[in-house]
């Protein structure tokens, strides 16, 4: 499939450096459209759907912000929003996103056992945006990966 | 020749004659030759070479505006006024920017480029801020995630206020291909002018605390620089309340030590309120209790927001917030004196708080704090 001027742009932007120290697509040598594709095709098999997976990283975020920067329990999550400094662009150049990471991983998990991308899952604004408008969940090996096999274990 | 090698050929050709001349016009367009800023009316000159952007350029003549993303203008934390007119601001700026800002033409000094003269403004505190070259001398797991750090400076002393802090400079590492700044409040006391201690909490997919917790060694060079922060112990006679959880101990510690150490503001009652999810996210508690015995103005509240039983947890129990407003409502006296809010932790905790103290009568230009987010 041939790229948009718009994606190849976004898919430059996505390299370590430009938008954050680390970029986006981890240690993932596949391009940024068929990642796109393939965690599509996840999604549907795994019956998931981008709007309602957003909508409940976004719920999940909002109810851990009560924790005060401390983990907090919720159901069977351990949810712990922290805030950074500053703003984030987005890749495809529609929106800034205030800088925040969330963590969800099972509250029967020592947090300390927990292995990110395993059974803990990170994201911020950016993350959910991306997931919603661009279907786009990151490479493989970015901290901020959501995974939709971990993410259909966690949310649902 | 062959002629199947012509083609090859000649496209290699034009492509070096293109990127010669495109070398060249680089060379020649961008070559903005010495330039002068001239910071606060002429109360500091510096010739510098122009091109670069204003941020780099003063950390190169060693004036070190705060910056914690490196210079990729995302974490708008290097504001300056610029007087000269260097242009609209650019799309990268405006999401930092209030309007007033804006009109005073406050600009992200990472996205401006030193082009010509140009006249700023700038904090006079900035000038004393250095750079210092350090080592680590030990590293100490406090809990689970959080870890105490302390840096030996290679040379030279480090004078500081309890509860500034500093920008760790953490080099590229791993995957990370760039170097990155980030800021954490200095937990060791004013009096040790040759060591820094810093509290660093590892955050899930940060670029800093992952460094820290995970490829940080004794013995490794370090550089730090500050100190930065205008979050201090206020000359007043009104009780401190102050209230901090995680990480946000460290400013605390020195402030408590110093206080202790140097019998500063002796009228000062101090109430200490910190929060944790459960005992093994506890810690310093054994010292702080200690201080608190043999120090008769510091009171030390310690709550746990979910002690599991097996914990037989006897403190406090419940957020941090709702423990602080039933002893500003029940336990801590009101008197003459008054109170003054002292906060560190996250942005949501830092609100929160500052709620809570505004419900018991503690009017916002008592309420101090460094909001790191």
């Amino acid at each position: 499939m041939k790229q948009s001027p718009a994606d190849k742009q976004a898919f430059e932007r996505m390299a370590p450096g430009i938008i954050t120290a680390a970029g986006f697509l981890g240690f993932d040598d596949r391009p940024p459209d068929r990642i796109i594709a393939e965690d599509e095709r996840a999604f549907e098999e795994l019956g998931l759907d981008f709007e309602n997976v957003a909508d409940r990283l976004e719920e999940l975020a909002h109810k851990g912000e009560a924790g005060l920067g401390e983990p907090i329990t919720m159901g069977k999550l351990l949810v712990q929003s922290g805030d950074a400094r500053g703003m984030l662009p987005c890749p495809w150049e529609d929106g800034f996103f205030h800088k925040n990471a969330v963590s969800i991983s099972p509250v029967d998990t020592p947090l300390e056992a927990c292995v990110e991308g395993e059974d803990m899952l990170i994201y911020s604004e950016l993350s959910i945006h991306m997931l919603r408008v661009h279907h786009f969940c990151q490479g493989r090996g970015s901290p901020f990966r959501l995974e939709p096999a971990l993410l259909k274990q966690l949310l649902f | 020749m062959n002629p199947i090698l012509i083609g090859p050929l000649t496209v290699a050709g034009i492509s070096t004659v293109l990127a010669l001349i495109i070398a060249v016009l680089d060379k020649v367009l961008n070559n903005y030759g010495e330039v002068e800023i001239s910071i606060n009316g002429g109360e500091k000159k510096l010739q510098v070479k122009g091109g670069a952007p204003l941020l780099s350029t003063l950390a190169a003549e060693n004036i070190f505006v705060p910056s914690a993303c490196g210079g990729r203008g995302t974490c708008g934390a290097c504001k300056c006024r610029v007087i000269s007119d260097v242009g609209p601001h650019l799309p990268t700026e405006l999401p930092f920017m209030s309007p007033d800002e804006i009109a005073h033409n406050v600009r992200l000094s990472c996205q401006v480029k030193v082009r010509s003269n140009i006249e700023i403004e700038l904090p006079r505190e900035l000038f004393s801020i250095k750079k210092y070259k350090t080592h680590v001398e030990k590293i100490r797991d406090v809990t689970h995630d959080i870890k105490e750090v302390l840096f030996t400076l290679d040379s030279g002393e480090i004078e500081f206020v309890s509860g500034q802090y500093v920008q760790l400079v953490v080099p590229p590492y791993g995957d990370i291909k760039e170097s990155a700044q980030r800021a954490y409040s200095m937990s060791s006391k004013p009096s040790d002018k040759k060591h820094v201690e810093l509290l660093i909490r590892l955050v899930p997919g940060g670029i800093a605390t992952t460094w820290v917790h995970k490829f940080l060694k004794e013995g490794d060079t370090v550089e730090l620089v500050g100190p930065f922060g205008e979050f201090r112990v206020h000359d007043t006679p009104a009780a401190m309340i102050c209230v901090a959880g995680g990480s946000g101990m460290a400013p605390f510690k020195s402030i408590f030590y110093n206080l202790y150490e140097t019998n500063a503001f002796p009228e000062k009652d101090i109430w200490y309120f910190f929060g944790a999810r459960t005992s093994k996210d506890m810690f310093y508690l054994e010292e702080l209790r200690e201080l608190q015995a043999k120090w008769p103005r510091f009171h030390l509240v310690a709550a746990l927001s979910e002690p599991s039983p097996e914990e037989n947890w006897a403190g406090d129990t419940g957020l941090i917030t709702d423990v602080l407003d039933r002893y500003l409502q029940t336990v801590i006296p009101k008197n003459d004196k008054g109170w003054e809010g002292y906060l560190c932790g996250s942005p949501g905790m830092i609100n929160a708080c500052i709620n809570v103290m505004k419900k018991h009568g503690i009017t916002e230009d008592k309420i101090y704090y460094d909001k790191f987010a």
